[in-house]
């Protein structure tokens, strides 16, 4: 068998047998079907507290939920994906990496006719796969779930545009999942192996946006965007240079227009060129490491 | 208690020499002073579209009718305090695993269990180590935030302010050492150290970022950009009489919310700091009242989290995984 597509097997095998990878997984999945459930009740609640307020003669604007697309119900999904989707994936590159630091089989590897780029891309390209997998798992319970939701199977259209967003997702993930890997292979011990990327992700999710913006940490975590300082003075400046490194932002963003929420405006080629630039530099960090790097020991 | 007094001088020591410890918290007080700083510039930037207002409007021949922004400076910590709340947690699960997990790494729980200790010290060293370098931490925070609104934020701060400091000061300590007792549980239950380590940043994961983001996102103020309210031109007073009508799911909200010890702590924090305008500008009588049964949760969970240590970290269960 060709070494490459036998790396690729492997390591599909291996973070499959993984169970700490795997509790994380339960929470993802298990977190994006409920997402529908806690959409609709929020939508629930909303209607009814506006119905009382017209009913009282408080209001003449028009119900801000009465026409929301069923893609609606999907909007939390895109939070947990920033959260636990990309914890999984730092994880899973983590792992990765240290299984074979820790069982001495690097050297074993590369006694083989693999360099270590082939040898490291097919066990991106593995857990690629996997990741694939999980999401559309997530994204036909996510359609089912809206199914359920709304009492209607979605238009074509529509999941078309979940679909994308998983598509999206992927390539957001992958970035954490060659992040960890990189972390996995240059760190000197486990506990810094799993923290570095933590940290870097800490940064990418909540330091970047709020340095730009001034919006509070706890609001990135609701799907609606919260009201961002004006971008004049120093968050002119702040914003340049940290707006493209929001990762998660971006992702966000692209997320929205997707799900075709109202508030969302602009287009997604500026989000999609961000994510993509992430995984390039990403994968280029990891297919580029060195025999040395590879065979460094660990000290815990 | 010599030999707790002796593991505990032993693991302060350990950690004061931990390059990585004194990076993430170098990493935490850089981030919490940031955040002191983009509040303090966003206020400016406030004050000055609203002189920019005021002069195009008094040109005009205008009445002003809008009062100006209002600087309240602890205010300010908003945002400091959830970095405190999510990444602090997270790097205190971390410290805690490092307790155990450098132990069973090296080797050295068999040689400290030949020695005469008490059935829970070795577990009690741990637990007042990472007390008392939590305290040592939050204190150094908080005086570099107090210092980042004094100089920094031009803030006045009165007597009041730094007493609500204080207290603020003392829920981040039992929280960050509870998250660090958990972890050092955690990774003294399991087989190997680095899935106790997964398990705890499961827990936190749960606990931190995704209850409460349930009960945020479930909030019908939360579900339009600028609050639901403002966009239907509700006033504050009737949107309580309106919300009124909806007790059951507001509740049922609030016990989702309340499951999560994030919460329990983030409720009096926010309290007592004026951070929730119920509570800006009150009494410390009328803080305590509204808040006493959520810092009485956070305690009591940081008892559960000493109760798990002690029981975890004893000589049989920990030679026994190891």
């Amino acid at each position: 068998m060709n070494p490459w597509v036998a790396t690729v097997g492997h390591e599909l095998r291996s973070a499959g047998r993984e169970r700490l990878p795997q509790l994380l997984l339960m929470i993802f999945i298990g977190m994006t079907a409920a997402s529908a459930f806690i959409g609709s009740a929020a939508k629930a609640t909303v209607t009814e507290v506006y119905n009382s307020a017209a009913g009282q003669g408080l209001t003449s604007a028009p119900n801000p939920f009465g026409n929301v697309p069923p893609l609606y119900y999907a909007r939390n999904t895109v939070i947990y994906i920033l959260l636990i989707g990309a914890l999984l994936a730092i994880v899973l590159g983590v792992q990765s990496a240290m299984r074979d630091r820790r069982a001495r089989t690097v050297d074993l590897v590369l006694t083989r006719r693999l360099s270590p780029a082939s040898y490291l891309s097919a066990k991106m390209a593995g857990i690629s796969l996997g990741l694939l997998a999980v999401l559309g798992t997530s994204a036909l319970i996510s359609a089912a779930c809206i199914s359920a939701v709304t009492g209607t199977i979605p238009a074509p259209d529509q999941l078309l545009r979940l679909t994308a967003l998983f598509s999206v997702a992927w390539l957001f993930l992958l970035f954490f999942v060659a992040l960890g890997m990189f972390s996995g292979i240059h760190a000197s011990s486990y506990t810094s192996a799993l923290l570095i990327p933590i940290v870097i992700w800490s940064v990418i999710i909540f330091v970047f946006p709020l340095l730009g913006t001034a919006v509070h940490p706890v609001s990135l975590l609701n799907p609606v965007t919260p009201p961002t300082a004006p971008q004049t003075g120093i968050f002119a400046l702040t914003a340049a240079l940290t707006g493209p490194l929001s990762l998660g932002e971006h992702f966000k963003h692209v997320a929205a227009i997707l799900l075709q929420d109202p508030q969302a405006t602009g287009t997604m080629t500026g989000g999609i060129t961000v994510i993509l630039a992430f995984l390039l530099a990403g994968i280029g960090s990891v297919v580029l490491t060195g025999r040395p790097s590879m065979r460094k020991e660990i000290h815990d | 208690m010599t030999s707790l007094i002796t593991l505990c001088q032993k693991e302060l020591r350990d950690l004061s020499r931990n390059r990585s410890v004194r990076l993430l918290i170098l990493f935490l007080a850089v981030v919490v002073v940031l955040t002191v700083l983009v509040a303090a510039a966003d206020f400016r930037t406030k004050t000055a579209d609203y002189n920019t207002y005021l002069a195009a409007l008094q040109a005009s021949g205008g009445a002003v009718t809008a009062p100006p922004p209002d600087l309240f400076p602890l205010q300010m910590l908003r945002a400091g305090m959830e970095y405190l709340e999510i990444v602090g947690s997270l790097f205190a699960v971390i410290l805690g695993y490092g307790l155990i997990a450098k132990e069973k790494n090296n080797g050295t729980l068999q040689l400290l269990f030949t020695r005469p200790l008490g059935r829970h010290s070795f577990a009690a060293g741990k637990i007042l180590a990472a007390l008392i370098i939590w305290t040592a931490v939050t204190t150094a925070l908080f005086a570099v935030i107090t210092a980042t609104l004094l100089i920094a934020g031009n803030a006045p701060l009165t007597g009041t302010d730094l007493i609500r400091l204080l207290i603020a000061a003392a829920h981040t300590t039992i929280y960050l050492t509870l998250w660090s007792l958990a972890a050092l549980a955690l990774a003294a239950l399991t087989r190997a150290p680095a899935t106790g380590l997964i398990l705890a940043l499961v827990l936190w994961l749960v606990v931190v970022l995704i209850i409460p983001q349930i009960g945020d996102t479930m909030d019908p103020d939360n579900q339009i950009p600028g609050g639901l309210f403002a966009s239907l031109q509700i006033d504050k007073a009737h949107e309580h009489a309106v919300m009124a009508n909806f007790t059951g799911y507001e509740t049922a909200r609030d016990l989702i919310e309340q499951t999560s010890l994030t919460k329990q702590y983030e409720r009096p924090l926010f309290a007592w700091l004026g951070i929730k305008n119920q509570y800006n500008q009150q009494s410390p009588a009328f803080v305590w009242a509204g808040t006493f049964n959520h810092s009485l949760w956070l305690l009591a969970g940081f008892a559960a989290a000493i109760t798990a240590a002690l029981l975890a970290g004893t000589r049989d269960k920990l030679l026994r995984k190891a």
